[in-house]
């Protein structure tokens, strides 16, 4: 064989080989991106569960602790924006802000004794801390898919084609500090 | 020379094949349906429970997991017990699996259900049966009758619910293939060594020595994911079928 068609073939083979790598490496990339979406996609689904089960548990409060209008409108406004809310960010904030009301909800609960031997209000407050943790367990989901997503188009050799395609690192769900508290019972 | 390349080799697979499995390393591998880890099932409790879980697996394609623990530290017993679901993979194809973890040191007891159940069985619930328990076995440290009326009152509540069974292992996940090929690997450099040795010089001889203490783990690695497995290990538990769970369920405090 001529040295030529040698030098040929190698070229050849490592333009495949290069071809090749980018073309995982894009399917990766795709993989990646969709895998944060849908995760996000599983936020949204638990932030809108816990959305619906607002008004129910509105009422039976208001039931027994009918003074408290304040309280009432409150989750009311912040559940219209977490409704309303477009962007994830808007409605991470949404999100928060409704987590500090519904805390002062079950804060003032426990000034009803009455209220909190209601079957139907222990229903509803079970749905929604096990809502609470659901979220809680697909916002920690989603933010490991946001950090593998953030790593990898900044590792070579995929920041080249993450570049090239325009991506960039996408943000975190971090939980409001009030909603990392638990609410405090006053006596 | 060449040797040490060889173990070096070993060494960089073994790092390979058990990297993926550390972090679900901090998590007990499950030994049956029933996990007394804690030591505080009586014998009647844990034969009930033990029926009950068979029934669920063999009937309905349910798969119910009961574990108690000393203490969930450092996570929070909420956490540890979704974060136990998902190490252990409770609940077949269509993510039907239930895991009723009960914690000592923290007076926690938590139940998860897999996506398949939440919708027969309601964080609600799953909370009034809580409160049952809680009110009646736990608060006097019955806490084998305890679990036990739990694991049966769950059956009640999802009586003529059937699921598909765990047995397809079609869906193999990358992890998997990789541990495989790993394994495969393995077999192949070992094979490959064996020549090299004459024959009776590996097991006793002090040269064999070092590669095969390194060698002898690798075997167990792959049933700490708790995937489907062969039954070689403490009387044939194969692991769980794979199911998830995403926070649902109830918990409470005791």
């Amino acid at each position: 064989m001529k040295k030529s068609t040698v030098v040929l073939i190698v070229i050849a083979l490592i333009v495949v080989l290069l071809a090749r790598g980018a073309v995982s490496q894009y399917n990766s990339l795709v993989a990646l991106e969709t895998n944060v979406e849908s995760r996000w996609a599983q936020v949204e689904n638990q932030m809108q569960r816990r959305a619906d089960l607002i008004p129910n548990l509105v009422a039976t409060v208001k039931g027994y602790a009918e003074h408290e209008e304040q309280i009432f409108t409150d989750i009311a406004d912040a559940r219209a924006r977490l409704l309303g809310a477009r962007s994830p960010e808007e409605q991470i904030a949404a999100n928060n802000s409704l987590d500090m009301a519904l805390g002062r909800l079950l804060a003032i609960s426990e000034n009803y004794p009455q209220l909190k031997a209601d079957a139907s209000f222990n229903r509803l407050m079970d749905e929604l801390a096990g809502t609470e943790n659901r979220i809680a367990v697909e916002r920690m989901r989603y933010n490991e898919a946001v950090e593998v997503w953030n790593r990898t188009i900044r590792q070579f050799p995929t920041v080249i084609l993450a570049s090239v395609l325009g991506k960039q690192s996408m943000a975190f769900f971090a939980a409001s500090e009030a909603a990392q508290q638990v609410p405090q019972v006053q006596f | 020379m060449q040797k040490r390349q060889v173990n070096l080799l070993i060494l960089v697979i073994l790092i390979l094949i058990v990297g993926q499995t550390v972090s679900a390393q901090e998590f007990p591998a499950p030994i049956g349906y029933v996990n007394d880890f804690a030591q505080v099932l009586d014998q009647r409790s844990r034969a009930q429970i033990q029926v009950v879980a068979e029934q669920l697996k063999e009937e309905q394609g349910i798969e119910l997991a009961v574990v108690t623990l000393q203490s969930t530290a450092p996570y929070d017993p909420t956490e540890y017990r979704t974060l136990l679901f998902e190490a252990w993979g409770i609940g077949g194809p269509e993510d039907s699996g239930l895991l009723i973890l009960l914690s000592l040191d923290e007076g926690a007891i938590e139940v998860e259900t897999g996506y398949g159940l939440e919708a027969i069985l309601p964080d609600g619930k799953v909370g009034a049966y809580l409160d049952i328990a809680v009110e009646e076995y736990f608060v006097n440290r019955q806490f084998g009758p305890g679990l036990s009326y739990l694991a049966q009152a769950f059956k009640a509540e999802l009586a003529g619910e059937e699921f598909a069974k765990a047995e397809k292992q079609s869906d193999e996940s990358l992890g998997d293939w990789f541990i495989s090929f790993g394994i495969f690997i393995l077999i192949v450099i070992l094979l490959r060594r064996a020549r090299f040795y004459p024959p009776g010089g590996g097991m006793g001889g002090g040269s064999g020595r070092r590669g095969r203490t390194v060698i002898v783990p690798t075997v167990r690695v792959p049933r700490s994911r708790g995937g489907f497995g062969g039954g070689s290990r403490g009387g044939g538990f194969g692991g769980f079928g794979g199911g998830r769970s995403g926070g649902g369920g109830a918990s409470r405090r005791f």
